[in-house]
């Protein structure tokens, strides 16, 4: 599975969905997900680790945008200067992407998130 | 913003553009972890193939079931066209009428003659009227077309009659041994319901 869900706190104690994600989303992921996000705790704040190499498929791309009400904010850690690409141009295709950051290391990523008037 | 790039990098995204123009949309930029904005470039162009090869695809999707319903439509009107080439009707039980009108070659003959066949079994018909009067043209395998459906249909121990014939008609009949056929041969399609009926003895004063 390209992603791994885990339920974790912020440091200041914020309920966080922490995902992985590695290798190639496909849809049937991105749906994954998205059914993650519609749990009882809708408004997550997510922080996503993105590994070198994780690919999108075509479909995944386009299911993404669907996911945007349902999260309150969603900080991805990238280092790949080519997954960056690709999430930038996801959140291109988007139009917009609201609370939607992208760092290169986690405690910039969860200090954002914990900074979130959520 | 200035950006300094290799030169080998926009040679390989002019040859995947030149590719793609050509309709080869398989081609692929070949990504490098380069951190600049060229990079935002070189994922947009392996995007936007991505979704021509989709697109492609779901136009080829398209297309097919356009032309299966193209050959459905097709079918469906050689069936009506079939089905009104042959209108067998029941003019009283057991006996069936078969206008025939138009051009009869030897396929449509052969289509006529199947259908009538199994009406003529089915119905378990003793009299079959063969209405020659809206015949045209006749191809040179119509009339033996004609005289094979006469035949059969004496196979299957009901009696056959011709009406409508006309003159030139009948001379082909003639020469095509018609006359050794047993089948009788009336002017219109009344007489010969007329006459079937009084051989049934339903025709009173006759």
């Amino acid at each position: 599975m390209p992603f791994f869900f885990e339920e974790a706190v912020t440091p200041q104690g914020k309920p966080l969905l922490r995902i992985h994600a590695r290798e190639e989303v496909t849809l049937a992921d991105a749906e994954a997900l998205g059914a993650r996000l519609d749990g009882p705790n809708k408004g997550w704040l997510v922080l996503s680790i993105v590994d070198r190499g994780t690919e999108y498929a075509p479909a995944a791309r386009k299911y993404f945008p669907n996911l945007q009400h349902k999260y309150g904010a969603l900080a991805a850690v990238v280092t790949s200067p080519i997954v960056r690409a690709a999430i930038n141009m996801m959140t291109r295709l988007t139009g917009q992407a609201p609370n939607l950051r992208l760092f290169t290391t986690e405690d910039e990523a969860l200090a954002w998130l914990d900074a979130m008037k959520i | 913003m200035s950006l300094t790039v290799d030169a080998a990098r926009i040679h390989e995204l002019l040859d995947v553009l030149v590719a793609a123009a050509a309709g080869d949309y398989d081609v692929r930029l070949k990504l490098r972890e380069n951190d600049d904005a060229l990079l935002d470039v070189e994922t947009g162009v392996n995007f936007l193939l991505d979704e021509l090869i989709e697109r492609r695809l779901h136009n080829e999707a398209q297309e097919e079931e356009l032309l299966t319903r193209a050959r459905r439509l097709a079918r469906q009107r050689d069936e009506l066209m079939q089905a009104l080439s042959t209108p067998v009707i029941t003019v009283w039980p057991g006996v069936l009428t078969l206008p025939l009108v138009g051009r009869v070659d030897d396929e449509r003959a052969a289509a006529i003659t199947a259908g009538l066949l199994a009406r003529v079994g089915a119905e378990r018909a003793s009299h079959v009227i063969l209405d020659l009067t809206g015949v045209g043209a006749l191809t040179d395998g119509t009339m033996p077309a004609i005289l094979r459906m006469v035949r059969a249909i004496g196979l299957l121990g009901a009696t056959c009659l011709l009406t409508g014939i006309r003159p030139d008609v009948a001379q082909q009949l003639i020469a095509l041994g018609g006359a050794d056929v047993h089948v009788r041969a009336l002017a219109r399609l009344s007489d010969a319901l007329a006459s079937v009926l009084a051989d049934k003895g339903l025709l009173q004063g006759t």
